[in-house]
């Protein structure tokens, strides 16, 4: 308590040191916000500054990951008795988002350096004009979008999670629009802008919704409600849920909340490409995952499980086959890539299936929660990769050539092979195809659909789904492949790629290969361990009185509810600050 | 030292790829030779490794390889006490044994020799070439080697990639379409394999009541087939069918084939007639049947009837070629449809007939392909209105053409000649498929013949015609063949004789494998099924518990089934 202003709450310390790495960030954004009144107008300057900050806040997520250790948490809410619920929790879980964030951050800026000098490189040749990079702006943005994804992950109170998309979403727009010359990257501003007002509104209606049933923003206050007011027949729960899950569709840009991506990506520097269709769907993803794990231990919610993982699984599907159906017919790697990244999400929602299809009855489903887990950690960390890897052949590239365009890629084998043989294998690996790191994922994705498929059956309609989508991508990944390799016209000059950005593809081809070889069996482990500490995030403090509207005594509510679900019992059960 | 040996076999390669891929331009003409090198060096290593292969027939317990090596590739799962817990399993697994040796040993011979045919062929992008070439090489031999299934699907699957490049770059006009369109049907495929495999895995978990999700080759194939239910093993062989069916090519999913064969440059055609298609049949060999017996008997009738459709349909295919090449490919379809026929009859004989055929279609395609490749290096040509007469101009390669055309249509003495009359006996006898399957299918034979000795004819004999400003001896070829041309015929045209006087050095050692590993499955699943249906049937015919058959069982049934007493029926 605040012996100055013994009324209001101010956090600790100890509390605050919990969220060096958001802290951290905010700093950076200030620093790069004033560091041009004092050294000028610098880009490269400022974006070197930028990655200092990336990389402390790396290094303070990681010591709080010590910190916070296997199964605690901290939490940021003022002393109560009851405690009340938090407004930002820093767990292993969410700090494997910040850690995933903030790592895709630091590649992200150094494709913005190499990109800045390539740009001072060809500032005056016609054709190779690209645009002298942004400023600190550019960087203000990107780090403040990045806060928001940090946020969406960290917490499970309704108005933080809107704020927290907010964040995200603002400075996105602007960022797509970076280039001001670029007509082709206004309209997808404006896009962009159109659909995200239209899934925040939608979004902030459902969660009007769900306060005005529950009286709470709290999701797990909702879950505890729940869980003694069965919501079967409960028309404005699902509707405010349906609200909420618009809101995370639209960042993991999932059917039929996808039909901004193909645009915005296309119109977007390719920095911005890349972050988004990386960033933006981990960070939805994880939001979609804590709201799943709040859920999940509702016993009240058992009857709808078979509906929901429906519902999930459906999601994925349509998520997953309209991507790929769309990107047949591209001409620009960079929306044949977007549509990709719209499939991959619907390949990562299908974990979320399996977390949904195990919630309910622990008992009956023992490993899979962790399973479901460890296969979308290791699918992110491999998509990541895979993405960073053709996005950056991509830019290196277009950078040159002046064109994304399907054509730009012709004989690229023989114009520069060492662009051309990393993004072949990060396209080979982006469909699957052993021995690559995106085998890996899928194979890590696919045996635990498998194994889910065993308490439910009919999840091997997800398996077939998946297996044929597989076969269906390859089509327009081997589009490229076949114009780098078996098309070739000797008028077409060598393309000279920068030392930078070709350690950066190639790094990511080597990591692919590893990731699917010797690696693979890490990979899993790492990524089966993460899911047993992250995916562990025990809401502390439930509060004892919740307030009823209904009338139910509360004394209804299980003393000590089954939070262990998504557990299995390997770690022991939080009790609160 | 013999698992050193099969591995050096597989990966030697690889390792020769990397460095001929990185050669420096100066160094450019290096490549072909490295290549050859390295896959002579392969060819003795598989030459050391099968000398053990009779030892290995005389094993009682079956579950010996050679050149076995094993270890723990993927393990994902918690480490408990008792073992692994709650994980997946995957290993590296190889070794070979009798079904598989005879496979390894047509890839490692058939390697240097398309190595050695494309010296003058290729002569641009020649270190990508050979690279490419050695990749693939890896990928088959690994196939046949695997012992863990999904080991045998990295490998499956590693095999496209190559020769999808191989088609493309190398290949004729239509080269990239025909490169796309074979890697896209055959990897649709094979992902539902995939899913196929994987669902049997899992089950094979759950009846076991393990928690470890393994994908050892053996344990999945000696399941207990009570708690498989014959609709789902149905289901399970029409997944494995999507993939191996499209890569044997049964009709109709053959349509990748023609353009795919005809497009390859010519060791691509080599290696894809000779060896990839066995994949297929392989595929069904030694996972359809053990795996899943109650399938693959639901099925049979329906295998049986798409071979036989695949023989008349592609033989009547090339009859109407004008296109050489494209006519050899056509004959794939049809030779192919021969070998599936033999393996479905469900009979010792087929089986062993079917794997004989395997490599003996290899043999005489291989051939042909090869034959076919050094007349279009000459002629620029492949059709046949324009070729003819080049007996005069070319004896020796005339006399090569004609042996295989010989061994492919099964000339009596040549080594076609056997594996065609076992295989259309096994269906003539089979219960499973019947006497019309044999003689629907022995038209194949005569329509072999007939388009065979016709193309032959056309191109050998008659008036000469060339196409004008050739031959194009500019590769540093000579009219008639060259002694490096000779070199790599000749070994095919040995083999081809010494397979059609000794088929039983192929067979001798396999008929015990697949007896116990193969046939023993099939015959407990229709065992148990009969006991299903015909219980008074059943119980005169197939005395249980044993659920084997009696000895009388395979000598009314099994009409030439191994004589008693020289490892026949237990």
């Amino acid at each position: 308590m605040n012996p100055l202003t013994p009324n209001t709450w101010l956090p600790t310390a100890a509390e605050l040191r919990l969220f060096a790495p958001e802290l951290i960030l905010i700093a950076t954004i200030v620093a790069v916000l004033v560091a041009p009144i004092l050294i000028g107008r610098r880009p490269v300057a400022v974006a070197f500054l930028a990655l200092a900050g990336v990389l402390a806040g790396l290094y303070a997520c990681g010591a709080v990951a010590v910190q916070v250790g296997a199964g605690a948490q901290g939490v940021l809410s003022p002393p109560a008795e009851p405690p009340l619920p938090p407004m930002l929790m820093a767990d292993r879980f969410s700090l494997f988002f910040k850690l995933f964030l903030l790592v895709t951050l630091a590649a992200i800026v150094w494709l913005w350096m190499i990109g800045a000098g390539q740009a001072q490189r060809w500032a005056g040749v016609e054709n190779r004009a690209r645009p002298l990079a942004a400023g600190p702006e550019f960087f203000v943005l990107l780090l403040t979008s990045a806060l928001g994804m940090m946020l969406m992950v960290g917490s499970l109170n309704l108005l933080v999670i809107l704020i927290a998309i907010e964040t995200a979403s603002l400075p996105s727009y602007a960022l797509v629009a970076t280039d001001k010359r670029s007509r082709l990257g206004a309209e997808a501003s404006l896009k962009y802008v159109m659909f995200g007002a239209v899934s925040t509104a939608i979004m902030a209606y459902g969660i009007s919704l769900l306060y005005g049933r529950f009286g709470t923003l709290d999701l797990s206050t909702i879950a505890a409600q729940i869980a003694w007011m069965p919501p079967a027949a409960d028309l404005v729960f699902w509707l405010g849920l349906l609200g909420l899950g618009t809101g995370i569709a639209f960042k993991v840009a999932a059917v039929p909340m996808h039909l901004w991506c193909p645009d915005v990506f296309e119109g977007a520097p390719i920095e911005v490409t890349t972050w988004l269709s990386v960033a933006s769907k981990a960070a939805g993803l994880g939001l979609l995952l804590r709201v799943v794990e709040a859920f999940s231990a509702s016993a009240a919610l058992s009857d709808a499980v078979v509906p929901l993982t429906w519902a999930v699984g459906v999601l994925a599907s349509v998520t997953c086959t309209v991507g790929n159906l769309a990107a047949l017919r591209q001409e620009s790697v960079k929306r044949i890539l977007a549509y990709s990244s719209i499939a991959h999400a619907g390949y990562m929602l299908m974990a979320g299936a399996i977390l949904v299809a195990a919630s309910g009855d622990a008992a009956a489903h023992g490993d899979l929660p962790r399973a479901g887990m460890a296969a979308l950690v290791a699918y992110l960390l491999v998509y990541v990769t895979m993405n960073v890897g053709a996005f950056g052949a991509t830019a290196l590239v277009a950078w040159q050539t002046g064109s994304d365009h399907l054509s730009s890629f012709t004989g690229l084998g023989r114009r520069a092979p060492w662009v051309a043989l990393p993004m072949a294998l990060c396209l080979f690996s982006l469909v699957g195809l052993p021995p690559l790191g995106g085998f890996a994922a899928k194979w890590f994705l696919l045996v635990a659909l498998g194994k889910a498929a065993g308490v439910h059956p009919w999840l091997w309609v997800l398996v077939t789904v998946a297996v044929l989508n597989t076969a269906l991508s390859l089509y327009y990944y081997v589009r490229i492949i076949r114009q780098m390799y078996l098309t070739d016209d000797d008028a077409l000059p060598p393309v000279r790629a920068p030392g930078g950005g070709l350690v950066m593809v190639n790094a990511c081809a080597v990591l692919l290969l590893l990731l699917g070889t010797l690696w693979f069996s890490p990979l899993g482990q790492r990524a089966g361990r993460l899911a047993t500490h992250v995916f562990y995030s025990p809401v502390p403090a439930r509060p004892q009185e919740v307030p009823s509207p209904t009338g139910h005594p509360p004394a209804a509510l299980p003393a000590e509810a089954p939070r262990m679900a998504l557990s299995a019992g390997h770690t022991p059960p939080y009790h609160g600050k | 030292m013999a698992a050193l040996a099969l591995n050096l076999l597989i990966f030697l390669p690889l390792l020769a790829a990397v460095v001929v891929w990185t050669l420096p331009e100066r160094r450019q003409a290096l490549a072909p030779q490295l290549s050859l090198a390295v896959s002579l060096v392969g060819l003795a290593l598989a030459a050391l490794l099968l000398v053990g292969l009779p030892g290995l027939a005389r094993d009682e317990s079956g579950a010996a390889l050679i050149g076995e090596a094993r270890a723990e590739w993927i393990v994902v799962g918690e480490r408990a006490a008792g073992g692994l817990r709650d994980g997946v399993i995957l290993r590296y697994h190889v070794g070979l044994d009798a079904l598989s040796a005879p496979l390894i040993a047509l890839t490692a011979l058939l390697v240097p020799l398309s190595v050695a045919c494309s010296f003058t062929a290729v002569r641009h992008r020649v270190r990508e070439y050979y690279a490419w070439l050695l990749v693939l090489t890896t990928g088959m031999l690994g196939v046949f080697a695997a012992r863990d299934v999904l080991l045998f699907y990295i490998f499956f699957e590693f095999t496209l990639v190559p020769l999808y490049f191989l088609i493309g770059i190398w290949g004729g006009p239509e080269r990239r379409y025909a490169a796309s369109k074979f890697f896209l049907y055959t990897f649709a495929g094979s992902v539902i394999t995939f899913a196929g495999l994987l669902y049997l895995g899992i089950r094979a978990a759950q009846i076991d009541g393990l928690s470890v999700i393994d994908f050892d080759l053996v344990r999945l194939s000696t399941l207990s087939l009570t708690q498989l239910s014959t609709t789902e093993q149905s289901l399970l062989f029409a997944a494995l069918f999507c993939g191996f069916a499209i890569k044997v090519p049964l009709f109709p999913l053959h349509t990748w084939l023609p353009l795919a064969h005809t497009e390859a440059p010519t060791a691509g055609s080599v290696l894809l007639a000779a060896v990839l298609l066995k994949l297929g049949t392989y595929g069904f060999l030694r996972f359809s049947l053990p795996m899943v017996p109650h399938g693959a008997l639901a099925w049979a009738q329906v295998m049986g009837v798409l071979a036989v459709l695949g023989i008349i349909w592609g033989a009547l295919c090339c009859w109407v070629q004008r296109d050489v090449k494209k006519l050899v490919a056509y004959s794939s379809v049809s030779h192919l449809g021969f070998c599936m026929l033999g393996m479905f009859s469900l009979l010792p004989v087929g089986l062993s007939g079917s794997v004989l055929y395997m490599v003996n279609h290899g043999l005489s395609t291989g051939a042909l392909f090869l034959v076919v490749g050094m007349i279009y290096e000459r002629y620029h040509t492949r059709d046949l209105d324009q070729l003819g007469g080049l007996a005069r101009q070319m004896p020796v390669l005339a006399s090569f053409f004609v042996l295989f055309v010989l061994s492919s249509i099964g000339l009596p003495g040549l080594n076609g000649f056997v594996s065609e009359i076992t295989v259309l006996l096994a269906a003539f006898n089979s219960d499973v498929l019947g006497p019309w399957y044999g003689v629907l299918g022995a038209t194949g034979i005569l329509l072999g013949a007939v388009y065979m000795l016709y193309a032959a004819g056309k191109v050998l004999f008659g008036p000469l015609k060339e196409p004008p400003g050739t031959p194009d001896l500019s590769a540093g070829l000579r009219r008639d063949l060259t002694g490096r041309e000779i070199a790599i015929l000749a070994p095919l045209a040995v083999l081809v004789v010494v397979l059609g006087v000794a088929p039983r050095l192929v067979t001798d050692p396999l008929d015990g494998a697949l007896q116990s590993q193969i046939l023993d499955r099939v015959h407990e699943a229709r065992a148990a099924s009969a006991i299903q249906h015909h219980p008074a049937y059943a119980a005169e015919v197939h005395p249980l518990p044993d659920g084997r058959g009696s000895e009388e069982w395979y000598t009314t049934a099994l009409f030439i089934g191994p004589e008693p007493g020289e490892g026949g029926p237990p």
